[in-house]
C-alpha cells in the first residue's frame, strides 16, 4: 500500500518536472534587455519572474490571484516593473520539490523564496546565485538595516557564504522561555499561596507543590487528578515547548535539541550532558511522586488538551501564544477558568533561554538577474514603507484593505517576515500602552494588534468572548511575562548554532532522535537505573553517529 | 473451441494489471540508485546495492525485523486458528436469523479503519480505563497494555486478531459448506460423533483452503500492519512494538529517501514471495496438493 502511494508521489513529481521546465524556460526568457539604470524613474519597465509560495486559502477579494493582487500591483506601480510567476506551489513539500526541481534544471526565476539554508548552499554552490552585499548595502533603507542589526548580526550572518551575502534572510524572533501555566482560579479556590514574593518567578520545587496542591484539592472533582503531563518527545526543539520538560531543562542549565558551545569552544549537544542527566532525574523524581502523569509516553498530545478541559490538571508548560490555540479550549468549556503564566527560574534566580534560529527562510536572485536590486527594493517597500509611511497606504487604499481583511502574506512578492527581534514586545508595549489609557489605538503599529486591541476591550466590556479571553491571555499575560523577564534583565541568553544538515545527519539523525526519545522517556518512568540508563544513551548516541555528526559541525563553523 | 472470443473479455483486466502492477515495478529501480525525483529514474545515479547494505547496518534493525516477525506470525497463527474454529462452530447453528446477525456482528470491526479503532482503544486499555477499572474492581493489578514492552506485542496481536477474525472465516465457511453433506451422513452412521466428524471430516476437507491461506498469509510476514502499530505505539513501547514499517517510515520521513523506501520494499516482497513458493512446495510435498 505505501509503496503504492510513494509511486504516486513519484508521479505526480515527474509531471510537475514536465510543467515546470516549461515555465522556467518562458521565465528565463522574459529577462528584459534594458542597462543597469536602477532607478525607477528613468528607465523602461522591467520584468521580473518570481518563485511563489501560495497557501490554500489566501483571502482574496473576488478577482484579485497571485499574480495580480493589490501587493503586487503596488510593488509594479511603485517600482515600475512587471511581475510575473515563474512557478507558484503551496508552501510545504510542494513548494520545496519546485525548489529542487529548478535547482536540479539550473534554471531558477529571478527571485525567489526558499525554505532551507541547505538549498541556498546548494544553490550558491551552483552558482545560480546573486552576490547581493553591494546592493544591500547601497539600496537597502536604514530602517530595514535597522531590523536585521536587532539580531545582533545572527541574521546575516546566516546568509553570509565566503564573506558574500547571498540571500535575503526572514526573521524569526525569539519566542521566549516556556512559561508554567497555572490555573488562577483554582489557585484562589483552594487559598493556595503561589509567588509568594510577586517576582513572576517559580522554581521547579514550587510548581511542584502547586501541582501537588491541585491534585489533592482536586477543585473540579475530576476521577483521574493529574499533576502536570508531558509530550511522548518530553522535550522540544523551540525554547517554549508546549507540553514539553524545556522549562525544568532549562532550569539546570541542559538545552535539549540544541548545539552548542562550552567555555572551552567545544562543540556540545545539550541532550547528551551531564545538566540533562539531572533535569531527567527530576522529572523522574516527579514521576515516581506521582505527580508527573503515570500515562506519560503513551498521552498524545490531545489528551493532555483534553485532562486541561476535564479539569484533571491546572498546571501546564508552554508558549506565551498557547492561550490562543490551547487554553482556549479551556475556557469554551469552563467560563471560570483564568491562567496565569509564570517563568522557571533556574538556582540563581534567571530564567535560560536560547536564542531562536533567527533565519529559517530565505529570498534568492538568480545570477542572470539584470536588477539585482529590485530585490532590496521590494524588501524596502514591503518591511519598511509599508509599516512606517501612512501616505503609501493612503495612495493605495486596497492595500490597506489587505492588511485589516487579512488576505494572506503569501500574497506580497516575497513570503517571508522581516521583523525586528524585539517586535513582539515592541507591538505588545504600544497594544499595553492603549489599553491603560497612556496610548492610543492609533498608535499601535499592526493590524493584528489593533484587532487584539478590539477583542481585549469587548471582552472586558463584559462580552467574555473567547477570542478576548484567548488574548488577555496571551497579550497581557503572556507577552507581559516574557517582556517583564527582559526588562528586569531575568533572561539569560545562549546562543546556540543551528547547523545545516550534514551528510551523516541526512542518514543518521532520525534515527538518533528515535534513540533519545525512547531513552528519556525510559529513564524518565523507571524503565531502566537513571545512571546506567543515560550513560548508555550518550554512549550508544555518539557510536550511532553522534560523534561523527559533531565533527561535521565543527567543520561547518570553521569553514564558515 | 467456439468460445474462443470469450477470451478477449479478459483483455482490459490484463491491461489494468499491465499498467497499474507491472509498469510500476519499474520503479523498482529506484532502490539501486540514489533517487532524484527531478533526474528522474533514467538520469539518476546508480548505487548498487547501497541502500541494502545502509538497511543492515542500522542499529536498531535486528530488534525491528524481530518485532516484525514476532507479531506477524502471532496474528497470522492466532488469526487463523480463531477464524477457523469460529468457522466451525457459526456452521452449527442452525437458527438462520442468529447466524446471519451473528455475522454481520464479526464482520463489522474489518469495515473501521484503525485511526477509529485505534482511539476506541486506547480509551479502553488505558490505565484509567474500562479494563483497568474492571481489572481493579476484582483486586488485580492494573496492565499497562499501552505501554508496557511485555504487554504491548500481545495487545497489538489481540487486538488485530479481534477485528479480523470475523471477516477472515467467511473463505472457511464457505471451504465447509463445500464438504460433500454425504460425508457427514456416512460418518454419522459409522458412529462418529461432532467432535470426531469436525476432526476427520471438516478439518481435512478444509485442508486445502487453510494451506493457500497460510502460503498467502506469509507473503505478509515483513508487514506487520502499519496502520495499527502506527496509532498505537509510542517511544515507551518501541523496544517491542517498533516493526519495519514503523521504522521504515521514521527513518524515512527525514529527507524524503525514496530509494531506501523502495529498497526496503523490495526486499519485503522478494522474502514474502521466497516464503510462499516455499509453501506451495511444502504444500505440495505433504497433501499432493499445488496452490497454484
Amino acid at each position: 500500500m505505501r509503496k503504492k502511494i510513494l509511486r504516486s508521489v513519484l508521479s505526480t513529481g515527474l509531471a510537475c518536472s514536465v510543467a515546470f521546465s516549461l515555465v522556467a524556460c518562458g521565465g528565463a526568457a522574459t529577462d528584459t534587455d534594458s542597462q543597469s539604470v536602477s532607478d525607477p524613474e528613468e528607465r523602461e519597465k522591467v520584468s521580473i519572474t518570481l518563485g511563489r509560495q501560495t497557501t490554500a486559502n489566501p483571502k482574496f477579494p473576488e478577482g484579485d490571484n497571485y499574480e495580480d493582487n493589490a501587493y503586487i500591483r503596488m510593488a509594479e506601480e511603485e517600482l515600475n516593473i512587471d511581475i510575473t510567476d515563474a512557478f507558484e506551489a503551496e508552501s510545504g513539500d510542494d513548494y520545496n520539490r519546485q525548489v529542487s526541481l529548478a535547482l536540479s534544471a539550473g534554471e531558477i526565476p529571478d527571485m525567489m523564496k526558499v525554505a532551507s539554508k541547505d538549498e541556498v548552499r546548494e544553490l550558491y554552490e551552483n552558482d545560480l546565485i546573486m552576490d547581493l552585499t553591494k546592493y544591500y548595502d547601497e539600496y537597502a533603507s536604514d530602517y530595514v538595516k535597522e531590523l536585521y542589526d536587532s539580531f545582533e548580526g545572527r541574521a546575516l550572518e546566516n546568509v553570509t557564504f565566503d564573506g558574500m551575502m547571498m540571500a535575503i534572510p526572514a526573521t524569526a524572533s525569539d519566542p521566549g522561555t516556556s512559561m508554567c501555566w497555572i490555573r488562577q482560579d483554582w489557585v484562589d479556590g483552594l487559598g493556595l499561596e503561589v509567588d509568594g514574593d510577586g517576582d513572576r518567578c517559580l522554581t521547579v520545587d514550587e510548581v511542584r507543590e502547586i501541582a501537588k496542591a491541585f491534585m489533592t484539592g482536586n477543585p473540579e472533582n475530576a476521577e483521574n487528578p493529574v499533576g502536570m503531563a508531558f509530550d511522548i518527545s518530553l522535550t522540544s526543539q523551540g525554547s517554549d515547548g508546549t507540553n514539553s520538560i524545556n522549562a525544568i531543562a532549562y532550569s539546570v542549565g541542559a538545552y535539549p535539541r540544541h548545539w552548542y558551545t562550552d567555555e572551552s569552544g567545544q562543540l556540545i549537544y545539550g541532550s547528551t550532558t551531564e545538566q540533562m542527566k539531572e533535569a531527567l532525574s527530576i522529572v523522574r523524581g516527579l514521576f515516581e511522586e506521582g505527580i508527573v502523569d503515570e500515562q506519560l509516553g503513551t498521552r498524545t498530545w490531545d489528551d493532555i488538551t483534553s485532562l486541561l478541559t476535564n479539569g484533571q490538571t491546572g498546571v501546564v508548560f508552554g508558549s506565551w501564544h498557547i492561550a490562543d490555540w490551547l487554553l482556549n479550549n479551556v475556557y469554551t468549556l469552563n467560563n471560570n477558568a483564568v491562567f496565569t503564566p509564570y517563568a522557571v527560574v533556574s538556582s540563581e534566580g534567571k530564567v535560560n533561554c536560547t536564542h531562536s534560529n533567527s533565519t529559517g527562510e530565505f529570498v534568492v536572485v538568480s545570477k542572470k538577474c539584470k536588477h539585482p536590486e529590485l530585490a532590496i527594493m521590494i524588501l524596502n517597500l514591503f518591511y519598511d514603507d509599508m509599516v512606517n509611511s501612512d501616505e503609501l497606504l493612503e495612495k493605495y487604499p486596497e492595500v490597506n484593505d489587505y492588511l485589516n481583511t487579512g488576505v494572506d502574506g503569501t500574497a506580497r512578492p516575497f513570503n517571508i517576515e522581516v521583523k525586528s527581534n524585539t517586535y513582539l514586545l515592541d507591538e505588545y508595549s504600544k497594544l499595553k500602552a492603549a489599553l491603560n489609557g497612556t496610548g492610543t489605538k492609533e498608535d499601535i503599529p499592526t493590524a493584528e494588534e489593533k484587532s487584539n486591541y478590539d477583542a481585549i476591550t469587548a471582552y472586558n466590556n463584559g462580552t467574555g468572548d473567547v477570542t478576548g479571553w484567548c488574548k488577555i491571555h496571551s497579550r497581557t499575560k503572556g507577552v507581559d511575562l516574557l517582556s517583564y523577564l527582559t526588562d528586569k534583565g531575568l533572561y539569560n541568553w545562549v546562543t546556540p548554532i543551528y547547523p545545516e544538515t550534514t551528510n551523516t545527519m541526512e542518514t543518521n539523525w532520525a534515527n538518533l532522535q528515535t534513540l533519545e526519545e525512547e531513552s528519556f522517556i525510559k529513564i524518565v518512568t523507571g524503565a531502566v537505573d537513571i545512571d546506567e540508563g543515560f550513560d548508555t544513551f550518550v554512549k550508544d548516541w555518539k557510536a550511532q553517529g553522534g560523534d561523527t555528526i559533531a565533527s561535521e559541525i565543527t567543520e561547518q563553523v570553521t569553514n564558515n | 473451441m467456439r468460445k474462443k472470443y470469450y477470451h478477449f473479455f479478459v483483455i482490459p483486466g490484463m491491461l489494468f494489471l499491465l499498467v497499474f502492477n507491472y509498469i510500476p515495478m519499474l520503479g523498482l529501480i529506484m532502490a539501486f540508485q540514489d533517487f532524484v525525483p527531478a533526474k528522474g529514474l533514467t538520469g539518476s545515479e546508480f548505487v548498487g546495492l547501497q541502500h541494502f547494505v545502509y538497511m543492515f547496518n542500522l542499529p536498531d534493525i535486528g530488534r525491528v525485523i524481530r518485532n516484525t516477525i514476532v507479531i506477524s506470525l502471532g496474528k497470522i497463527i492466532i488469526g487463523m486458528l480463531l477464524a477457523i474454529a469460529f468457522a466451525i462452530l457459526l456452521n452449527e447453528i442452525r437458527q438462520k436469523f442468529l447466524k446471519s446477525s451473528i455475522q454481520t456482528i464479526v464482520y463489522l470491526p474489518h469495515f473501521l479503519s484503525w485511526v477509529v479503532l485505534a482511539a476506541v482503544a486506547v480509551n479502553l486499555f488505558n490505565l484509567n480505563g474500562l479494563v483497568n477499572s474492571i481489572l481493579t474492581g476484582f483486586g488485580l493489578e492494573r496492565i499497562n497494555f499501552l505501554g508496557d514492552n511485555n504487554v504491548f506485542r500481545k495487545f497489538i496481536i489481540g487486538t488485530d486478531v479481534w477485528k479480523e477474525f470475523g471477516y477472515n472465516s467467511v473463505v472457511y465457511l464457505a471451504a465447509i459448506t463445500g464438504i460433500d453433506a454425504g460425508l457427514h451422513e456416512a460418518a454419522a452412521i459409522d458412529g462418529a460423533g461432532w467432535w470426531r466428524r469436525i476432526l476427520h471430516v471438516t478439518l481435512p476437507g478444509m485442508l486445502p483452503i487453510i494451506m493457500l491461506m497460510t502460503a498467502m498469509n506469509l507473503t505478509t510476514i515483513l508487514s506487520a500492519g502499519f496502520d495499527q502499530i502506527y496509532n498505537l505505539y509510542s517511544p515507551m513501547v518501541y523496544e517491542s512494538g517498533d516493526v519495519l514499517d514503523t521504522y521504515v517510515y521514521r527513518i524515512g520521513l527525514v529527507g524524503r529517501q525514496y530509494s531506501f523506501g523502495t529498497a526496503v520494499g523490495l526486499l519485503r516482497s522478494v522474502i514474502g514471495m521466497a516464503l510462499m513458493v516455499s509453501a506451495n512446495k511444502l504444500t505440495h510435498s505433504l497433501t499432493g496438493q499445488r496452490i497454484y
